[in-house]
């Protein structure tokens, strides 16, 4: 899945420009159309400050696999899906074998590496993980 | 809190984001965010999404916020396999093709003409509660809140169908929607018996009242009552009549159930699984206090839905199931929808105290106190809790 990070950034871009009431296309069609007591989200009705749904990303842990975990995972999903899980050893690397299988790029000689990584940040003893607090965005 | 027990986590939450929404109000013109409510009766401190992966979007619902018979469409979860084409109205069409005497094709305003109907359902994602399953089951982490109740508004099925001329050899219904996936990874194509579709399923095109949000699958989805959400295809495109069920990892690997029980660690055989379709009877707290003292009573609230059948009873124990009190059901009720309770518990001694909810259907199915083991970690409904610190 290589340019695999052009794939996020795309439907990052795709969902601000569909999704985002505040998006430069919304206020283009504003001004066209001008009457819209829009259904868009009323921002009244939820605390400004939380993010918009998809626009805040987690990160993966720093170190030197990260660059590996970046590559193999992001094409596809966020941070948060993997950071979520407390898998085993046994468990990642069937995660791996699957998701190599859908394209994601893992060089054979680092898969190894990839799992220990995974273990060590999303293992069964990790620490709590909380979800992102965000509002929806678009209608 | 122990994870297993599924406790509400109300307390601790709500007084950290109490204090941060303190804070915030400050900042906001007119202060005293936390207080506000919208339209809905919902306090703004409550409203937000809980989101288990920034792209494609998956978000869930806090239980706190799921206090309202319908679930305004804001704050219903989100769930996408894939990111679709977010077409909007203009030039989407839905074809109809396969087993029928005459394929459709029809645009939003097509649908829009046809004989209307509505339905006040629960829908759940498949995989709510996975994220309560002892060992960890890989997958979206959802807890409790990938539920909602909402009327869906559109067409019958049964009666495009009838339009299009369905054959005698049209068994299943094939769905495809605009979620399309990155190269090798497999589609999510659906298909459903086609029993179940000319009895039950609509294509919607109005969530509330309201068009149909993108989020939610916009301009139209499949509803189908009763049944878990990977039967809801979301951005419709096309619907095949086929005499043989779809094949593919979204049918034949994923949202399958076993016919028996299974344990962790334990492999079971493709043969011994069923797909996943009703969901199971289940019930959950959305409100109880943090505290309380002996001799007052307190309100403690929650919903409670099953997938065919309508909730005969809801019932609460204060002593880890060995005596259960009868919950008040609330009048409002659908087929198929959820059901809101109330209960009012007297504490009776001081200490920190856990009431525990079962539901029971009208065909006797009850909330059992531990979910069954399955390896996706599909349908959790083991007993839900709330902890409430008692003050002598």
């Amino acid at each position: 899945m290589r340019g695999g990070r052009v794939a996020p950034a795309l439907a990052l871009a795709l969902a601000a420009l569909l999704l985002c009431p505040s998006g430069a296309s919304a206020r283009r069609a504003k001004k066209k159309k001008a009457p819209a007591k829009s259904k868009h989200i009323a921002a009244a009705t939820f605390d400004p400050r939380l993010p918009l749904l998809g626009t805040k990303l987690a990160e993966f842990p720093a170190g030197p696999s990260k660059a590996i975990a970046d590559q193999a995972c992001l094409a596809c999903h966020s941070v948060d899906l993997v950071a979520q899980q407390r898998l085993t050893e046994k468990q990642w690397g069937a995660e791996i074998t699957k998701m190599t299988g859908w394209g994601a790029d893992v060089p054979a000689d680092r898969r190894e590496e990839l799992v220990g990584y995974l273990l060590k940040n999303f293992g069964p003893d990790a620490g709590p993980w909380d979800p992102i607090a965000t509002r929806p965005a678009g209608k | 809190m122990k994870k297993s027990d599924g406790v509400v986590s109300g307390a601790p939450i709500d007084r950290r984001r109490f204090l941060a929404l303190a804070g915030a109000a400050a900042l906001v013109p007119g202060g005293a965010l936390a207080a506000l409510s919208s339209s809905d009766g919902i306090p703004v401190a409550r409203r937000r999404l809980l989101q288990r992966n920034g792209y494609a979007l998956d978000a869930e619902t806090p239980l706190d916020a799921l206090t309202t018979y319908l679930t305004p469409n804001d704050l219903f979860f989100v769930r996408h396999h894939w990111t679709p084409q977010y077409s909007g109205h203009r030039g989407w069409t839905l074809t109809i093709d396969g087993e029928v005497e005459r394929p459709l094709r029809l645009t939003a305003q097509d649908l829009r003409g046809l004989p209307r109907t509505s339905v006040t359902c629960v829908l759940q994602c498949a995989g709510n509660g996975r994220g309560l399953f002892q060992p960890s089951i890989p997958g979206v982490q959802w807890k409790y809140g990938a539920v909602g109740n909402a009327r869906w508004g559109g067409v019958r099925l049964r009666d495009l169908l009838d339009r299009a001329g369905l054959k005698a050899t049209g068994k299943h219904l094939h769905t495809f929607g605009s979620d399309k996936p990155p190269v090798r990874v497999p589609p999510f194509h659906r298909s459903i018996e086609m029993e179940k579709v000319l009895a039950d399923a609509i294509i919607a095109d109005e969530m509330n009242g309201e068009p149909l949000p993108a989020l939610h699958g916009g301009p139209a989805r499949l509803v189908v009552p009763g049944w878990a959400g990977d039967h809801w295809m979301k951005w419709l495109e096309r619907l095949s009549v086929q005499p043989e069920p779809q094949k593919g990892f979204y049918m034949e690997t994923a949202y399958r159930y076993p016919k028996e029980p299974g344990a962790p660690g334990v492999v079971i055989p493709a043969s011994e699984m069923r797909p996943v379709t009703e969901l199971f009877v289940k019930s959950n707290v959305t409100e109880a206090p943090a505290r309380a003292r002996v001799g007052a009573p307190v309100l403690v609230r929650g919903f409670a839905f099953s997938g065919a059948a309508d909730i005969a009873r809801v019932d609460v124990t204060d002593d880890d199931g060995q005596t259960w009190q009868p919950a008040e059901l609330d009048p409002q009720h659908d087929p198929w929808a959820w059901r809101l309770w109330s209960y009012r518990w007297s504490p009776s001694s001081a200490g920190r105290r856990t009431l525990r909810v079962r539901a029971t259907d009208s065909r006797g199915a009850v909330q059992p106190k531990e979910a069954p083991w399955n390896p996706s970690g599909y349908l959790h409904n083991g007993w839900h809790s709330a902890s409430i610190e008692v003050e002598g």
